[in-house]
This record gives structure tokens, C-alpha cells and sequence, in this order.
């Protein structure tokens, strides 16, 4: 299977895959890499919490400022921030598109009966931009810490073990997912010669999509196997990576609260 | 000591209707080194799963250390290596993966600190620790999967084809370090050629999922007849030197051999 449908099959698993896997950035020293895996969770989910509080789109791009700001200090390639972010605030934008033209304010646009309005966009923007930013602090955390140090740290601080039992299991399958789909893409492909049209590559990804399907279950099953026969039936317990904590750890646990207070402020007028 | 697993009368069939195994009886004394040999598709690892409470079977059941028929009581204990190293190998970095068994069954991790270091180093994984195990070699995830399931030091190891892939010398270190194994081995096998090293017993499964033979390890493997019956070889100096010698006095081994030559 060659052309347009399976380079991009093959391109997507290929990104999926490698998105769930940030071992040479969880490697470096930089800031967030530095912190107690604590530290980073509380901080970043402090921060994400005062994204999600707030009401204006000043206050959102600060956090985006904030979000660049830690990247960089973490040693986060800027692309590779934005690469792992975007799928999440462009789908979330489709979904509120329609606001554009049904929220009432100032006509920018009209075309067709329908009228764009200034606050239909600001609010597609806002919207956009905070789910966005949201995004961007959660995929730092993960970039900049390994998943066994963050459920670690989920274990810690008391979080419920059937949440961090799932959030465990969903990480690790969802990569697996990803694997299994770039395996039988490339089986497919070694088994194709020449280029088709871009009707017969959906017509073979439609025909392989059912195999997929059944690959995927029979290889969870057997990787379910695979944690059980090393005590996978027990809940999550990786070890503990942390380390005693030190000025810079207290200062962005800090910077954090004082984002949700901050954040809280702005949006009741307190 | 007793038995470390009894299985009785284990028959398994897969929803599809297919009879993995058939009526498998087996007692396994604590220390033994088996190899349970058989052709593709004799079920094997079926067994394998079965002894290892990794599938219930359709019929029969497996008591362990005699005490109970739950494994997962006593899953600290059961070291079970899948066939695939895949199936085995799911965290995002192959010192997470090694780790999870004895993080999972609460061992220290000063301790598991340790025996992940000279695992690391007896398998060449030291390197490798960092990465993520789908950017490795075949042969590089064998010797992980391996080191994953020795992490976490079990008195009875299951392993399924441990060898698959690994090039000729990280394999002596595996079979070096099944063979200082100082609790129970069961290795199951279709290749006859390493069995003599690492086991003293063998059990033979046919191509029906039963066991056919059950006995010390020169006798199977010097039993042509009966190897070919189900599909297997015997080991290459078995070959060479059957007609040559006494089956008594058949080398099972390359250095048994070479000793025997020595004596002519």
C-alpha cells in the first residue's frame, strides 16, 4: 500500500507513537526536569487550573507566556511543544465554531445570510487559546518528566488509585495502539509495490482497518498478560524519584499558587 | 521441600474450539531445571500461560508450593516470560520496564536498584536503559524482556523460548544466568540444542497438546524415534555421532563432544 492515504497512516502512527515517548527531553536539566516529580505535577496542574479560571484573554496569554517561559528554561523545543499541543485546541475550535456566528455582536463578516461577529471571534479565540495553553502545561509536565515518576508522584500525594490506575493503563495502551497500527502499516507496505490512487489507498486502509481492529485487542490482551505475570493485577506502584526539595522546587510550587489566586482574582473581583 | 507447581489434568481449548492442551499433569519438585520441548503449534506456551495463571483453563487446575491454586497469591514468586518480548515490554523506557516487576510486587528499590545494575551489565542493556524499547533491536528486547522478568528474582522462572533472537554471546549469558538460576526453571523450547545445558528433565508435548514423554534429559534427547515423532531434532552432535557410538554414550553437547574426540 503506497501513496497519499498511507504515507499519512504511516506518518501519524509514526508521530503518535513517538508522542508518547519523551525520553531524551525527560533526560535533560532543565528546570522542570530538575523539580521533584511533586513539585512539577502540583505546579503544572496549579497552573492549568488557573488557565481554566480564567475569564479574559490577556490573562490567558500571560500563561501562554508562562508556558513558552517554562519550555524554554525546561530545554522544550518550542516546535515540538506546539507539535504535541495543537490536535487538542484545533478540535476543541471546530466544536465552537459555530459561536462565530451565533454569538450577537459587531458584524466583521457576512456572507451567505450568516454574520461573523467581533465577539463570536474573540470568543472562538479566547476559547482556542485557553484550551491551548491548558494543553501546552500538561504536555511539558509529560514531556519533561517520565510517566513512572508522575504516577509515582500521583501515588504520593494520595490521588485516588483507581484514577491513577487508569490514567496509567490509558497511557500505556494508547502507545500501544499506535505501535500495533505502525506495525501493520509497514507490513502492508513491504508487501506493496508501485504507487496508487488515492481511491484504492482508502479502499486498502478501510480493508485493513478491521485487521487493525483485531490486532489491537488480541495484542492488549497478551500485554495484559504481560503486566500480570508482574503483579500488573495489583494496583500502580512504580518507585518514588524524588528528591529532597529545594528553594527552586518551593518557588515554582509558589509561582503556581499565586497564578490561581491570581487567576481567581481577575475572574470574581476579590 | 514439595512440589512448586502440580498441575492436574489442564486441558485448554481457545474460543475458536482449538485444543491447545489436553489433560497435563505435571509435578514440578522445587530446584529442578526442566525444558518443556515440543514442535510449533504443540502448545507449549499455552502450558506455559496455564502453570503460569496467566489464562484459566477450560478444565483442570495448578496448585503452587502446595499451598494454593491462586497464582496471583503468589505472584512474587512466579517469574512467567512471554514468548514475544512486545507483549512484555510496555513502559516508555526499558529501565521502567525493568523495574515494574519489582516496583509492582514491592520490592526495595535499594535492592532492585542493585539487580537492575548487574542485570544491565551481565546483558548489555547498561546503555540501553534510557530508551524506549520500540527503538530496539529484536535481539536488544529479548535480553530486556529477560532481564524484566530476573528483576525481580522468582524461586520459579518460566520462559518461553528465551533465546529468540539474541546473538551468540549475550545468549551464553542468558543461559549462564538460567543456569545459576538458583530456584525452579521450566524453559519451554522447540530448539533441542541448549537443552542439555540448562535442564536435567524434560518433558516432551505432542503435536496433540499432551505430554508424550517425561524424563531425564540424555534419554529424550538421544530418543530419535521419538523426537521425530512429534515434529523435533536432536541436538546436532546427537546427529552427528548417532550410529558412531554407543546411545549411552551419545555427547549431547558441543563440549561432550569434543571430549569424547579427545578420548578416541
Amino acid at each position: 500500500m503506497t501513496g497519499a492515504v498511507a504515507g499519512s497512516a504511516e506518518t501519524i502512527s509514526g508521530l503518535l507513537r513517538q508522542f508518547f515517548t519523551a525520553e531524551q527531553i525527560a533526560a535533560e536539566d532543565g528546570l522542570l526536569q530538575q523539580r521533584d516529580p511533586r513539585i512539577s505535577l502540583l505546579s503544572i496542574a496549579g497552573l492549568a487550573l488557573a488557565v481554566m479560571l480564567s475569564r479574559t484573554l490577556a490573562v490567558v496569554c500571560l500563561f501562554g507566556c508562562v508556558t513558552v517561559l517554562l519550555a524554554w528554561l525546561s530545554k522544550v523545543p518550542l516546535g515540538r511543544l506546539l507539535g504535541r499541543s495543537a490536535v487538542v485546541p484545533l478540535i476543541s475550535g471546530l466544536i465552537v465554531l459555530p459561536q462565530i456566528v451565533l454569538l450577537p455582536g459587531e458584524t466583521v463578516l457576512g456572507a451567505y445570510g450568516l454574520t461573523v461577529t467581533d465577539a463570536g471571534l474573540g470568543y472562538l479565540l479566547f476559547f482556542v487559546l485557553r484550551v491551548g495553553v491548558g494543553v501546552a502545561l500538561l504536555s511539558l509536565l509529560v514531556l519533561t518528566t517520565p510517566f513512572s515518576a508522575i504516577v509515582a508522584a500521583m501515588g504520593s500525594l494520595r490521588i485516588p488509585v483507581a484514577l491513577v490506575w487508569v490514567i496509567a493503563i490509558t497511557y500505556r495502551y494508547l502507545f500501544l495502539f499506535f505501535d500495533e497500527l505502525q506495525r501493520l502499516v509497514l507490513a502492508r507496505n513491504s508487501r506493496s509495490t508501485g504507487s496508487t490512487s488515492f481511491r484504492a489507498g482508502w479502499d486498502d486502509l478501510r480493508r485493513i482497518a478491521g485487521t487493525f481492529l483485531l490486532r489491537t485487542l488480541d495484542r492488549g490482551e497478551r500485554v495484559g498478560r504481560g503486566m500480570r505475570a508482574r503483579g500488573g493485577a495489583r494496583p500502580p506502584s512504580p518507585y518514588s524519584r524524588s528528591t529532597p526539595l529545594d528553594v527552586s522546587d518551593y518557588a515554582l510550587l509558589s509561582v503556581a499558587c499565586l497564578a490561581i489566586v491570581g487567576s481567581g482574582v481577575v475572574r470574581w473581583g476579590l | 521441600m514439595g512440589p512448586v507447581i502440580e498441575a492436574h489434568e489442564l486441558t485448554h481449548e481457545y474460543p475458536d474450539g482449538t485444543r491447545a492442551i489436553s489433560d497435563v499433569s505435571l509435578t514440578v519438585e522445587a530446584g529442578e531445571q526442566i525444558a518443556v520441548i515440543g514442535a510449533n503449534g504443540s502448545g507449549k506456551s499455552t502450558l506455559q500461560l496455564a502453570l503460569g495463571g496467566l489464562i484459566e483453563p477450560t478444565a483442570g487446575s495448578v496448585e503452587y508450593f502446595g499451598e494454593t491454586t491462586d497464582a496471583e497469591a503468589v505472584r512474587d514468586r512466579l517469574g512467567v516470560l512471554l514468548q514475544d518480548p512486545d507483549d512484555y515490554l510496555f513502559n516508555t523506557t526499558v529501565r521502567e520496564d525493568i523495574e515494574y516487576g519489582p516496583a509492582q510486587l514491592g520490592h526495595s528499590q535499594e535492592v532492585a536498584a542493585r539487580r537492575i545494575d548487574e542485570l544491565a551489565s551481565t546483558l548489555g542493556l547498561a546503555a540501553l536503559l534510557d530508551r524506549p524499547p520500540f527503538r530496539l533491536s529484536g535481539g536488544e528486547k529479548q535480553r530486556a524482556a529477560v532481564a524484566s522478568v530476573l528483576s525481580f528474582a522468582p524461586e520459579v522462572l518460566l520462559v518461553d523460548e528465551p533465546l529468540g533472537a539474541v546473538d551468540a554471546h549475550y545468549r551464553e549469558n542468558i543461559l549462564d544466568l538460567l543456569k545459576n538460576h538458583t530456584g525452579t526453571t521450566l524453559v519451554f523450547t522447540p530448539t533441542l540444542e541448549y537443552v542439555p545445558e540448562i535442564a536435567d528433565r524434560v518433558v516432551c508435548i505432542g503435536r496433540e497438546g499432551s505430554v508424550v514423554a517425561d524424563r531425564p534429559v540424555r534419554e529424550i534427547l538421544t530418543d530419535q524415534s521419538l523426537l521425530e515423532r512429534h515434529g523435533l531434532r536432536p541436538p546436532p552432535t546427537v546427529q552427528l555421532f548417532d550410529g558412531l557410538v554407543d546411545r549411552q554414550q551419545l555427547p549431547l553437547t558441543i563440549s561432550e563432544a569434543r571430549q569424547h574426540l579427545t578420548e578416541e
